[in-house]
């Protein structure tokens, strides 16, 4: 069960890091997120575009105090203030509500679990079944959120499954807590995201999230 | 000189308030907070009363500036001096309205 | 212009040439303290550099060009993309805008050179010197490799034991201090040395840009200055201000340097934002349109850009609510920003505007930035940053950002000011096909750099892994690379080639409005003839005989009868005509003292402390000369400025030049001792492994020691500079002040006896504050030595006493930085 499968030769799935093939929660909140943007971004992209191409279309406007004074109001109060604050102050509300949503909250049927980053390797470690110990793959049950309390023994790292969340840094001395979930049992590949020296390419380890019963086999595996 | 501060403190004063908020947000979720006996929710109190001293700060300054007494004799000084403590000002609510939307100390 | 009128400029000219010209031959390049000189072999120093980050560049895109091409193993490849990094943003995107700064600025103001010539020198020799340690650092296979931010611990001793890290903390440092001179140098020459009549709401509008960075300078780069001198103490000496084990935090490395690191985001944007708000309108035929919202977005955006750094740290694992502030402000200043875009965009709707080669590389910027400026408000978003951080997203965004809104406009301005330049117009017509290939090839290179960074591209892994999914985009990214490099290359050789073939052209081709195209091209050594009078902001529009009246002696200034290099300093707000300041002759000594400062950075790499301290020996006895060769022994009184006015020399006036550059020095000092007691608090709060197992008690004798100190000094330097203004005799004053200043020393002193510099990050920190203590003490005093020597020499008397305010100033601060610091650094030991 505790296999030491590295996680770069790990299925062939070119989706297997990807943020915007989501497999929980989390990572498909933030998906959305993107996708919006990105229309958003298109489209005043194109109205920047359109505004300057039609700048070399037309005849020069009147000149003038007056006419100055209306171009401040239409371009710079108008564009420069109005529109961007509006569109600007309803994405900050936006982003902030989903930043709530992923916060690693108290409640009931949350599992815990530990990760521990060096140079060049993972260790989890399970509060269920204190001293169950695995490198390089962390065991998760599919389908119940997951808290992962994160820390370095050596330098920084970062703990990032692109398809189940966002990443989180693993820093000497601190502990910090990522909230995950998987929808389905399966493997999803991890990899360290903040540069480590030399081995920082295949800093990586694997997360097996298992079914009910699956998870309650491993927690009830003697140990080694 | 005292143009260059008519146009720079308002918006200097926003910076202090925001680092001072930072930093006080810092402290509530220290040790050194519940060391002292104190719990999240005063934590928040604390950081609501200060934004709300920051935002009346800077009000207070934009009435300032535009008082006869520290009014700047160059209308175009006294223009841009007005439009940046207006910002200041847009900048305190905006900026440090995390205090009272988003959870502490998660 | 009649014969007559003609022969008038060719004799002003004559009598100010001997005056102002560069030594001839090679000596000159190491004396000139000129401007013109100074800028143009810094903008070649500054092209270079970007030669060598690009050539850096190509490498990485060759290594990532597909599973197979991989040629380098992360030990060198580390060093070549941290060197990419490192080189582009602190060795080619500053200086190159100093650069521009150094020669344009001058000519738009109206007056002859910047505030301090000499620091324009130092500098530039500063930079070269610090540029080709770095390079040569590159070349020898010892050059950093952490990455361009060098997070601890991965940096410390423990982790990274070459001297790699050390060259990189110590170099930057010692570079930096061209950027520090630069800043203080801008701000007091956009203050106080412009054309007359050239009020605030009339600079030229890259001058308030440029003011504005300036500024941004002095207050940004301090923090990552500390963090370099507390990395490069706990390399060294192991004072474990990183090390959580001993109540050290890595954190604070990342608040330091982003600190330092976003606001330097927009000290790039700003100054080619000044560049566009010059240039667009011209190539539009028009003026800008809100100039007055303009200055305030500048501002606003300068601002604002100190309130974002933790934008960097989204994923450290601060509270949500910290970071929500700093993602409210990352989504703020992007208000500014569109403030600047509409106001462009719609000068070019009030205008006309015209297809120039500047025009299209500004077109270039708009498409280009506007996208980069989309997907930075994109990561300002905190969930949307947990994924998109440290992949190659935030490459490609960088890229955008930074390509696209520093060097499109940055090429803009050069084939703009050409002419001012080279004094040559363009012949040669490289440019447009170089502008194609460096289009196709930006977006070809980073468009769908941003779709592998959300496909699970980390930035920095050394090789593209077979079956990632993300192999075509980067053959494709590596393919247009190479375009784009051509490009660039293109761009360079059209200038080059255009800067010294191409034929003579006229005086203000593009007939601007602003100052610097007042003076025949390109620009003698005083750049203007006599400071002009204007009453607009685009003089030359209402008056285009100005630069003829200019070269016949028509303004302030003109005949040199006193045979100095002299010009006007005018009040701040309306730019009247205050005082004549006197400029230094060529002189050799900031070249000298650049080559010593560069062996006190340099020594500490190799550990050799002894020289270390010989080299500060001698950079400050330098420095003493220096200052020595400035002033008077006689009272000149009121003296002729042309046109009908007198005014005080600067040795006659109470807050002259120097006085001004030592508050802007002393506005950054402000800020890294700020950062200083940041870092304390900060540690205090958040590191690990605290409180401290033992507090320092202040006990008596320190606090006496203080408060005496601080007494005797402030009012010791007050007597004395009264009895100077009153021709008493200020040695008792003096003596008192230098009294005050030993005692805070000592005061400082018993903090080092009361702790173990390296038993845990609290003893370090508070070795730092008082080393500062003392360090600033000592420079006082040492000032009032000098101070006391200058009465001695009859370079001070009742009217001169500009010195004596000088000093006072640095005695105020060392006064207030100590009351500050020793008290952060007591007062744990007096709490319950």
């Amino acid at each position: 069960m505790v296999g030491g499968s590295t996680p770069l030769v790990l299925a062939g799935c070119e989706e297997r890091l990807s943020a915007v093939h989501p497999a929980g929660p989390a990572a498909d909140i933030i998906a959305t997120l993107w996708w919006v943007m990105l229309g958003g971004a298109a489209a005043i992209f194109l109205l920047v575009v359109v505004l300057l191409a039609l700048a070399f279309r037309r005849d020069e406007g009147p000149s003038g105090e007056t006419a100055d004074k209306r171009r401040e109001t239409v371009w710079i109060k108008g564009l420069g203030l109005g529109f961007t604050m509006t569109v600007l102050a309803a994405l900050t509300a936006w982003g902030l509500l989903i930043g709530e949503r992923l916060l690693p909250r108290p409640g009931p049927d949350i599992v815990t679990v530990e990760a521990e980053g060096r140079q060049w390797a993972w260790r989890f470690s399970y509060p269920d079944q204190p001293g169950r110990v695995t490198e390089d793959v962390l065991h998760i049950p599919a389908g119940r959120p997951v808290d992962v309390r994160i820390t370095s023994t050596d330098v920084i790292h970062s703990f990032w499954v692109p398809r189940l969340a966002g990443k989180l840094d693993a820093i000497p001395g601190h502990v910090n807590v990522l909230r995950l979930e998987a929808w389905e049992p399966g493997e999803y590949a991890g990899v360290s995201a903040e540069f480590s020296g030399a081995g920082y390419r295949s800093h990586g380890f694997t997360v097996i999230a298992h079914d009910a019963a699956a998870w309650d086999a491993f927690l009830a595996e003697e140990l080694p | 000189m005292t143009d260059i501060l008519r146009i720079s403190v308002p918006i200097t004063v926003w910076i202090a308030a925001f680092s001072a908020v930072y930093g006080l947000e810092g402290v509530i979720c220290s040790d050194l907070w519940r060391g002292a006996g104190l719990s999240l929710g005063q934590g928040r109190g604390a950081l609501v009363a200060t934004w709300v001293a920051a935002i009346a700060l800077q009000v207070a300054l934009l009435v300032a500036l535009r008082s006869r007494r520290f009014a700047s004799p160059h209308p175009w000084v006294q223009r841009l001096a007005t439009i940046l403590g207006c910002v200041a000002l847009v900048a305190t609510v905006w900026s440090l309205m995390p205090v009272a939307t988003t959870s502490l100390c998660l | 212009m009649t014969e007559k009128k003609r022969m008038t400029a060719l004799r002003l000219h004559k009598a100010l040439y001997p005056i102002w010209r560069n030594d001839p031959g090679w000596k000159g390049v190491l004396t000139t303290v000129n401007n013109n000189t100074i800028g143009n072999m810094f903008i070649l120093g500054a092209t270079g550099m970007f030669l060598a980050g690009g050539i850096l560049a190509m490498l990485i895109r060759a290594q990532l060009a597909s599973p197979r091409s991989a040629f380098m193993g992360p030990e060198i490849y580390n060093q070549i993309f941290t060197m990419h990094g490192t080189i582009m943003m602190f060795l080619f995107a500053i200086p190159f805008f100093e650069a521009l700064t150094v020669f344009l600025l001058p000519g738009m103001l109206g007056t002859r050179d910047l505030a301090f010539p000499r620091l324009s020198s130092y500098g530039f020799w500063c930079y070269m010197i610090g540029s080709t340690i770095m390079i040569v650092a590159l070349v020898a296979g010892v050059a950093p490799d952490g990455g361009w931010f060098m997070y601890p611990p991965l940096s410390s001793s423990a982790y990274s034991s070459g001297i790699n890290t050390d060259i990189w903390l110590l170099g930057i440092s010692f570079i930096e201090i061209s950027a520090i001179g630069a800043a203080v140098e801008v701000v007091v020459t956009v203050l106080r040395y412009r054309a007359v009549g050239m009020s605030l709401d009339k600079l030229p509008i890259f001058a308030w840009y440029m003011l504005v960075v300036a500024v941004m300078i002095l207050t940004a780069f301090p923090p990552m200055i500390l963090g370099s001198l507390i990395l490069e103490l706990e390399r060294a000496f192991d004072m474990p201000f990183f090390q959580a084990e001993h109540g050290g935090d890595s954190l604070l490395w990342q608040h330091l340097f982003w600190l330092f690191g976003h606001p330097e985001v927009y000290i790039i944007f700003l100054p080619a934002a000044g560049v566009i708000s010059m240039v667009l309108p011209v190539m539009a035929r028009t003026t800008l349109l809100g100039y007055g919202w303009v200055v305030a977005a500048a501002i606003s955006l300068a601002v604002l850009s100190f309130g974002l750094w933790v934008h960097h740290m989204f994923t450290t694992g601060i509270p949500h609510m910290g970071l929500a502030f700093f993602s409210a402000v990352s989504t703020l200043v992007a208000v500014p920003t569109g403030v600047q875009i509409f106001a462009w965009i719609g000068t070019l709707w009030k205008g006309r505007p015209e297809m120039h080669l500047p025009m299209l590389w500004i077109l270039g910027f708009f498409v280009t930035f506007v996208m980069g400026g989309l997907t930075g408000v994109m990561v300002a978003m905190v969930p949307f940053d947990w994924q998109a951080h440290d992949s190659y997203f935030v490459v490609a965004h960088l890229h955008y950002v930074l390509i696209g809104g520093y060097v499109f406009p940055m090429i803009a301005g050069i084939y703009y000011w050409m002419p001012v330049l080279t004094g040559r117009k363009r012949f040669f017509r490289m440019g447009e096909t170089a502008f194609w290939l460096v289009m196709v090839g930006f977006h070809g290179t980073f468009l769908l750099l941003h779709w592998a960074g959300l496909l699970g591209m980390r930035r920095r892994i050394d090789t593209v892994e077979a079956g990632s999914g993300w192999e075509s985009i980067n053959l494709l990214a590596s393919i247009s690379g190479f375009v784009l490099a051509i490009g660039f290359g293109l761009v360079i050789l059209d200038v080059a080639v255009n800067a010294f073939v191409a034929v003579r052209g006229p005086r203000n081709p593009w007939k601007a409005g602003t100052l610097e195209w007042a003076t025949p091209i390109p620009g003698p050594s005083y750049n203007v003839a006599s400071i002009p009078v204007i009453s607009s902001r685009y003089p030359l529009h209402d008056n285009p005989d100005l630069p003829v009246q200019i070269a016949r002696g028509e303004g302030f200034l003109a005949w040199p009868d006193r045979n100095r290099r002299e010009t006007l300093a005018v009040s701040i707000s309306r730019g009247e005509p205050e005082f004549i300041s006197v400029f230094p002759k060529n002189t050799i000594v900031p070249f000298v003292m650049a080559v010593v400062t560069s062996v006190m950075f340099m020594a500490p790499v190799f550990k050799w402390y002894w020289l270390m301290f010989i080299a500060a020996a001698g950079v400050t006895v330098l420095a003493l000369v220096w200052a020595w060769a400035n002033g008077s022994r006689r009272d000149e009184g009121l003296l002729d400025a042309g046109r009908g006015v007198s005014l005080p020399p600067h040795t006659e006036v109470a807050y002259k030049p120097g006085w001004w550059g030592s508050l802007f020095l002393l506005l950054a000092d402000s800020v890294l001792f700020g950062s200083l007691l940041f870092g304390y608090a900060f540690l205090w709060t958040v590191a690990p492994n605290w409180p401290p197992p033992r507090i320092l008690q202040p006990g008596i004798l320190g606090p006496v020691l203080a408060l005496a100190g601080v007494a005797l000094a402030s009012s010791g330097i007050r007597l004395g500079d009264r009895a100077i203004r009153e021709d008493g005799a200020p040695w008792r004053g003096l003596l008192a002040s230098l009294a005050g200043l030993a005692a805070l020393g000592a005061a400082a002193a018993t903090v080092f006896a009361g702790t173990t510099y390296n038993a845990h990050a609290y003893d370090a920190t508070l070795w730092v504050i008082a080393g500062y203590v003392i360090f600033h003490a000592g420079l006082a005093g040492l000032m009032v030595l000098f101070l006391l020597c200058r009465i001695g020499t009859g370079y001070v008397s009742a009217r001169r006493f500009g010195d004596a305010r000088v000093v006072r100033l640095w005695i105020d601060y060392a006064v207030l930085t100590a009351a500050l610091g020793l008290g952060a650094a007591w007062l744990p030991g007096v709490l319950p």
